[in-house]
């Protein structure tokens, strides 16, 4: 393959990108990367004819923990897996074409393959854990994807909002996960769902919920999380369509769906996801408005869709998870075409500016059909399958007693969707509102026609035959309904019969339909005053709007992390000695005054018995002991008396020297050796800087002397400390069973007598290799510190010469 | 090799070149009867470490620099890393979990040598204390050296390169 690549680059010489690093790519590896999603839909559709759903793979992973590498495959996942090999499919032909020798167009397949595995794995995943881990990986690879065009700014912001806008709700559903997981024993999704609707909701699992909540809003872009989404347009239009439109942004919706059978009975869960639901698609279909960008249109249009998805997962009843699953189909039919019509507009006619662009018919018939029969699907009109969508919404609504609020939000969204149908269907190909500049507008190349098409016939296709999709749907509506539900088939009939061969209750159901298509043609025609009328409104309340919420809290974190590194940070090394010494003071003394029973409760019953402060018995010790300890106590005070940093160096060395001395007598000589030798390079190295400091005219005596007895205080209240600390410790007789172990372990086991040695390389074999790496990396940190002192160093010395 | 002459001390500069090598032996010795008697890879590592300062407080950190192993401490640290985590591989052969250490007798014809992966994971951690405190040490003995000097950085890759350059010029 690399060898076709090579040559076929050479076929793409043209492309002015060339010069840059990266190849463009020939049509054969173009091929094999869109032979995977093309295979991964085949065996799909050969796995959904062969096997009963579910079908469940799990293998042990972390048994420590209790985590396995789990798979279910249900009717749901089923769904999300044909959207995401189905488009994808699509997405990757389109790609083909649409940076067809782009340089990096090797490095955009390779994210958008990473990107399809992951989102495979997340909508399989029967394990939580498991499940996070490729959850993150989708806002990772979306970061990469949005980000694709690094050299523009504003695909860098966008693509860092995206991530920390999912990143951060990707950590509060990780707390979430964990107490789910700890609430329930285990972390296998189906066994939680299983068990949910019989558990209490205790505050735990409520906070818990809430917070998985806040995860799957944040990556469907719920409000108020929903600003992202439009900014993410950045990215390629492939990358968009498939991204932020068919697959990734329906994580969140899958997950809520995923969940619904387990708390879907909780008052506060419908009422959540009602509310916010219809909040978003109202809202953001009314921020449509304020677009002049197509993309950005259908992307709010998008986040409206997301949010009347939420809106019918909060919804209880057989109804509302059968449009749940229409709705995901039907949108992923039309919302796919219309954004590769966008990216075919913006390819040939150089523009995505609706006010720019009309009657491009002529010039694009193909995109102009593709998108007819997509905006006839997103406007609901029979024979398509966005009619059996709305249909199930309405009948899914009749069913239930509902907020006004969601009936608001949805009627908005159902008003505006017809609208923003006709501006990306009938305005810029049909009208002649666009002005005439456009002679270059030509037919985009077949990889460009060929996905919208065809994706956008399949929604028309299963609109007139809808018994095609309709397993597919009954499966997906199915894994909704909590586990060993009787009767789900039954609930299921009704609703479906109703949905797929649509209900000829013609009067409610013409009613309906007209109703929303008027109001959606009224706000088609009046589109433009309307736009500029919300606009100037929107414009005005922009600052209370989450997007500046988002940059101020942006702007906030460096600001206030440099207030407080400043604070703290200060670069004084006496200044944090002494505030090490004394913290280290206050809370060992404060733990014996604690742990004494002074306090409060005792913790160090066998020091503090009789309720006093038990010293160990008084020994005599040797003198060899008591030498030693002179000498030490002989280099401290005589630290304290000099000025001269070097005489104070030496005098530490004695500190050292006396505590070798000291361990050598108490019976470890390891320790004592190595005790020596550090003493001596530490000498021998802090000896020499001092000596050259001096050299180089620097003062090697301490600053300021008049602080000495604040620091003999803070000496004086740490050495306390620690003396009380270790007389407590010593009343109570060491526990010998693990010293005793490795002594007699050590000749049988690990062939050494050398016991602190034998723990060291043997059986504690694992830490001293994690320790070597520390050594190791300390050194490489300070190493570049210790080389930029010398290079300041250097060019201020050489300053003078000049 | 810029060095203040006031800075010399002859005998030191002396003294310092047998000293160096009997320092190192003792440190091998130390690093090898670690596992019976008082010593270590730690400790001979240390010990090593007191060489190279010796040398490089003597005669300059950069020559004691090039006169370790490799000419470059980040790489002997390294290296000894790399030579404590191989060191637990052998054990997955014989189905043991990682750093269980192996050992056996090696037959000489005249005697039998006992050798076992415990004495690669102990010069590994000779080794990486060797490299990474002298390389920490001779830091600090350079910052008066210029920043230009050859080989006076310590963390930069192109160390080796320049160093065999270096050597080969002040011959």
């Amino acid at each position: 393959m690399a060898g076709t690549h090579d040559h076929s680059s050479g076929g793409h010489g043209g492309a002015p990108g060339v010069a840059l690093r990266g190849h463009a790519m020939g049509l054969a590896s173009r091929a094999a990367f869109t032979l995977l999603p093309a295979a991964a839909l085949a065996l799909l559709l050969w796995a959904l004819g062969a096997f009963e759903l579910p079908q469940v793979w799990r293998t042990p992973w972390v048994p420590s923990l209790g985590i396995d590498l789990a798979f279910r495959l249900d009717g749901l996942s089923a769904l999300m897996l044909l959207l995401i090999t189905g488009v994808g499919t699509g997405v990757f032909i389109y790609a083909g074409g649409y940076l067809a020798g782009h340089p990096h167009q090797r490095r955009l397949y390779g994210a958008l393959t990473a990107f399809m595995l992951a989102m495979i794995g997340c909508v399989t995943a029967d394990d939580l854990f498991v499940l996070f881990l490729f959850w993150e990986m989708t806002s990772l690879t979306s970061f990469l994807l949005v980000g694709f065009n690094h050299h523009d700014q504003q695909s860098r912001k966008s693509a860092q909002q995206a991530l920390l806008v999912t990143g951060s709700g990707g950590l509060a559903m990780f707390a979430g996960f964990v107490l789910l997981a700890q609430a329930f024993g285990t972390s296998s999704i189906s066994a939680i769902i299983a068990a949910a609707p019989a558990a209490e909701a205790t505050p735990a699992l409520t906070a818990a919920v809430a917070l998985v909540l806040v995860g799957a809003f944040t990556k469907s872009a719920q409000v108020p999380f929903h600003f992202w989404l439009p900014n993410a347009m950045a990215a390629p239009t492939p990358v968009s369509a498939y991204l932020h439109s068919a697959t990734m942004v329906k994580l969140g919706v899958y997950l809520v769906a995923r969940l619904d059978p387990a708390f879907g009975a909780w008052d506060w869960w419908q009422w959540t996801l009602q509310a916010v639901g219809a909040l978003t698609a109202g809202w953001a279909m009314v921020l449509a408005l304020r677009e002049r960008d197509l993309k950005r249109i259908l992307a709010w249009s998008t986040v409206a869709t997301l949010g009347t998805l939420v809106l019918l997962v909060g919804l209880p009843g057989a109804g509302a998870t059968a449009a749940v699953a229409a709705l995901l189909l039907a949108h992923a039919l039309y919302k796919a075409p219309l954004f590769f019509v966008a990216g075919n507009v913006d390819h040939e006619a150089g523009t995505r500016i609706i006010d720019r662009l009309g009657n491009l018919r002529r010039a694009m018939p193909w995109t102009a059909t593709a998108a007819l029969l997509a905006g006839l699907s997103m406007a609901g009109i029979p024979l398509t399958f966005g009619f059996v969508a709305k249909d199930a919404i309405n009948s899914a609504k009749a069913a239930e007693q509902l907020l006004p609020l969601v009936q608001i939000g949805y009627g908005v969204f159902g008003a505006i969707a017809v609208a923003v149908a006709g501006v990306a269907a009938i305005r810029i190909f049909w009208s002649h509102r666009g002005m005439k500049e456009l002679p270059k507008a030509h037919e985009a190349p077949i990889a460009l026609v060929l996905p919208p098409l065809v994706l956008a016939l399949a929604g028309v296709v299963l609109g007139a035959v809808p018994s095609i999709a309709r397993p597919l749907v009954v499966a997906a509506a199915e894994a909704m309904w909590p586990i060993g539900t009787t009767g789900v088939a039954g609930a299921l009939e009704r609703p479906f019969d109703h949905v797929l061969e649509p209900s000829f209750d013609i009067a409610s159901m013409v009613g309906m339909l007209a109703v929303t298509l008027v109001v959606g043609a009224v706000v088609y025609f009046f589109w433009d005053p309307l736009h500029r009328a919300f606009d100037r409104v929107a414009g005005r309340l922009d600052w209370l709007g989450s997007a500046a919420h988002y940059a101020r809290i942006l702007k906030a974190i460096p600001r206030s992390a440099a207030f407080f590194t400043r604070g703290l940070q200060h670069g004084r090394l006496p200044s944090y000695s002494v505030a090490l010494l004394l913290a280290a003071a206050a809370f060992l003394g404060g733990a014996i005054l604690v742990g004494g029973g002074l306090l409060g409760a005792g913790m160090f019953d066998g020091a503090f018995a009789g309720g006093g402060l038990a010293l160990p018995a008084w020994t005599p010790p040797s003198v060899a002991i008591t030498g030693a300890c002179l000498l030490i106590t002989l280099g401290a005070l005589l630290a304290g008396v000099f000025e001269q940093r070097l005489a104070m160096i030496l005098c530490a060395g004695i500190v050292g020297f006396g505590s070798a001395l000291l361990f050598l007598f108490a019976g470890a000589p390891d320790v004592a050796f190595t005790q020596f030798t550090v003493e001596t390079v530490f000498v021998i190295v802090a000896a020499s800087v001092l000596l050259k400091l001096k050299r180089l005219g620097r003062t090697t005596s301490i600053r300021d002397p008049r602080n000495r007895p604040g620091a003999l205080l803070a000496a004086l209240a740490f050495a306390t400390a620690a003396t009380l600390v270790f007389l407590v410790t010593g009343a109570d007789p060491i526990d010998p069973s693990l010293s005793a172990y490795f002594s007699e372990r050590s000749v049988p086991d690990a062939n050494g007598r050398n016991v602190v040695n034998v723990i060291l390389v043997d059986f504690r074999a694992l830490d001293t290799l994690g320790e070597s790496t520390v050594v190791m990396l300390s050194f490489l940190a300070t190493a570049p510190v210790l080389f930029s002192l010398r290079l300041a160093r250097g060019s201020r010395g050489k300053e003078p010469k000049r | 090799m810029k060095r203040r002459m006031n800075a010399r001390v002859v005998v030191l500069e002396t003294v310092v070149a047998p000293l160096y090598w009997i320092i190192l032996a003792a440190s091998v010795w130390i690093l090898l009867r670690g596992h019976n008697e008082p010593g270590g890879g730690f400790i001979g590592g240390l010990v090593a470490v007191g060489a190279t300062v010796l040398w490089g407080a003597a005669r300059g950190p950069s020559s004691a620099r090039h006169k370790l192993p490799f000419g470059d401490p980040v790489l002997l640290a390294a290296v000894g890393v790399l030579a404590s985590a191989v060191s637990g591989i052998p054990a997955w052969f014989v189905g043991a979990s990682y750093l269980t250490h192996q050992s056996f007798m090696l037959p000489l014809g005249f005697t039998e040598l006992w050798v076992s992966t415990v004495m690669l994971f102990d010069a590994g951690v000779y080794l990486c204390v060797w490299g990474a405190v002298s390389g920490f040490g001779l830091g600090l003995l350079a910052i008066d050296d210029d920043a230009g000097d050859e080989g006076a950085d310590a963390a930069a890759p192109r160390a080796r390169a320049t160093t065999k350059a270096a050597r080969r010029a002040r011959r």
